[in-house]
């Protein structure tokens, strides 16, 4: 079937990772997200392709079906048409680290070439310039999720050759480094940001250029990432946004409370 | 036939819960996110002016971030605290650059299992998170944070992670009969076990209710009365964050609270006007205005 793509200028870089996002869960998958852009994100899967994606959020919810717009993870928004409203014990513990989580979306201010993420300090541990808020269960979901997609802003100082502190585990320092640690999970699979989509070489486990966002530059590209990033010799376009996707999109988010309209941000 | 037992009546005044907390003392803090958060609880401590209690979470907000900001807590054992969807928690920030406040960093699932454990009466629980990452090697004030072993039975490496027996946990339930049973609507995020693991526990609720209530649907109880010391009626108790099936956010309260709480005079500014100000929550209450309440209240069938 012939699919129905947006023109640049039409969306929205925020609403382009919301679909990337949406794009990467698989129809009957259980998800694990936070607030935000990976929330919209599964609410536009669960639009879409993925109808029978079972969205778990860390305070309790499970198999979600919101319909409006939650600015907290325990927002009682999530917990309409729930199948279940219990706790951290059940979500983090059973169900997470119990091995039945297939995809966990986290965001991250930090991460370096091996997808290892920092969530808790800027600066020196011991005089830190920001104290950012933690792991929460990020920790949690990185460590044992079946895979993991970090959404985040594309930026030399974010994407970094050392983190200033491992919050939650990538690939560590390397292949087998994951095992070696004893953790459960599968590691990150994606990185989407404002720029291009990133996964990782299954060799090296280094991060490497996916998909290079409609309008950016390669160039943009390397500037904004402050470590070694694996370019392949052909590296596609991302797929833009169908007409129905940002239909859906901006019926999930009718007051753009976390993704603005295109008249407010424009696309360059 | 049986013979009722008189119900015995725990109830005591938001006033007289806060006075038994003395200075130093070890506190679970209930609630999740917006999610029923001590608010009430938190304000009476700011104006008991109670100092360096110690706080266990798993993720709080608003809350810790006022006992934060009124000197009354200095540290934090937790995994996360923000004004989730609007910004760093304010106060939090400028106490740990004075050196006011201290945080050790746990995850969600370490903090909710040492309440477990606590509650259990066993000395850590063993977890698969935290491996290979800072939150193992890193500490502030903790001689012994987190340990890795190897399992005795298959090998494989586990992270041991030290119970929690605070002095008192404090949580803030949907509704409460007088001899303790607590029943919570929505989700539960770590306050069953961690109701569980304080040495005295002080239920805080949006309602009374009668026992007859509680034991037509004993399977509804969350926290059985034999945990449980005190009980205090406290309506609006989580204002300005959220308790399910009861009353939704004050979302423009809470974010004059954070663009205020970004310089120190706004914060005390704040707590003057809203905290210290003021004589207990009912004047509180009135001070935000019936109307104001009124319209957060949770329209059926969303809980919200």
């Amino acid at each position: 079937m012939e699919k129905n793509y947006a023109k640049p200028g039409e969306y929205t870089t925020l609403e382009l990772m919301a679909v990337c996002g949406a794009r990467a869960i698989k129809n009957g998958e259980v998800v694990f997200v936070g607030t935000g852009l990976p929330m919209i994100a599964a609410m536009l899967a669960k639009r879409t392709h993925a109808p029978r994606a079972r969205i778990v959020y860390e305070a309790g919810f499970i198999d979600s079906n919101a319909i409006d717009i939650a600015l907290s993870i325990a927002d009682s928004r999530l917990g309409y048409r729930a199948s279940a409203a219990i706790g951290l014990i059940e979500t983090l513990g059973l169900l997470l680290q119990g091995g039945r989580v297939d995809v966990g979306f986290v965001g991250a201010a930090q991460i370096d070439e091996y997808g290892n993420i920092n969530t808790t300090y800027i600066g020196d541990f011991e005089h830190p310039t920001v104290r950012l808020p933690g792991s929460g269960g990020g920790n949690d979901i990185v460590s044992s999720a079946k895979r993991i997609v970090i959404i985040m802003t594309h930026e030399r100082r974010k994407m970094v050759k050392k983190l200033d502190y491992l919050t939650s585990p990538g690939f560590l320092t390397g292949p087998g480094a994951r095992e070696k640690a004893g953790l459960l999970g599968g590691g990150p699979s994606l990185v989407v940001t404002n720029l291009c989509q990133m996964d990782f070489d299954p060799e090296t486990k280094r991060i490497r250029l996916a998909t290079i966002h409609p309008g950016v530059t390669l160039q943009q590209i390397m500037e904004n990432t402050g470590f070694d990033l694996i370019i392949p010799e052909h590296v596609p376009a991302t797929e833009p946004p169908t007409y129905e996707e940002l239909a859906i999109l901006r019926a999930i988010d009718p007051y753009g409370i976390y993704i603005p309209r295109p008249a407010q941000t424009s696309s360059s | 036939m049986l013979v009722e037992a008189p119900v015995e009546d725990k109830r005591i005044t938001l006033k007289e819960a806060a006075k038994l907390i003395p200075d130093g003392a070890h506190l679970f803090w209930g609630g999740f996110g917006f999610q029923r958060p001590p608010m009430a609880f938190a304000h009476e401590l700011v104006r008991q002016k109670k100092r360096n209690l110690t706080i266990y979470t798993c993720g709080s907000e608003m809350d810790i971030d006022i006992l934060a900001g009124a000197y009354v807590a200095s540290r934090f054992e937790l995994a996360f605290f923000a004004i989730e969807g609007i910004g760093l928690a304010p106060n939090i920030q400028r106490r740990i650059r004075e050196g006011a406040v201290q945080i050790e960093d746990y995850t969600n699932l370490a903090m909710a299992l040492r309440f477990l454990g606590g509650a259990l009466g066993v000395p850590f629980m063993p977890l698969k998170s935290m491996l290979g990452t800072d939150l193992l090697t890193k500490k502030r004030f903790r001689e012994k944070k987190a340990e890795v072993i190897t399992c005795p039975f298959t090998g494989e490496k586990v992270v041991l992670v030290p119970s929690v027996r605070p002095d008192f946990s404090i949580v803030h339930v949907s509704r409460v009969d007088k001899e303790g049973n607590a029943q919570i609507d929505g989700i539960k995020g770590e306050d069953v076990e961690g109701a569980r693991a304080g040495k005295k526990v002080i239920v805080l609720a949006e309602e009374i209710v009668d026992t007859e209530f509680i034991r037509s649907q004993p399977d509804q109880t969350a926290i059985p009365n034999i945990y449980v010391d005190y009980v205090v009626e406290c309506p609006w108790g989580a204002y300005p964050m959220m308790v399910y099936n009861y009353y939704d956010y004050d979302l423009e309260h809470i974010r004059m609270y954070y663009q205020q709480c970004k310089t120190e005079e706004g914060w005390q500014k704040y707590c003057e006007e809203y905290i210290t100000g003021v004589e207990d929550h009912m004047e509180f209450l009135k001070k935000i205005g019936f109307e104001r309440l009124l319209k957060l209240r949770a329209k059926k069938p969303f809980p919200y």
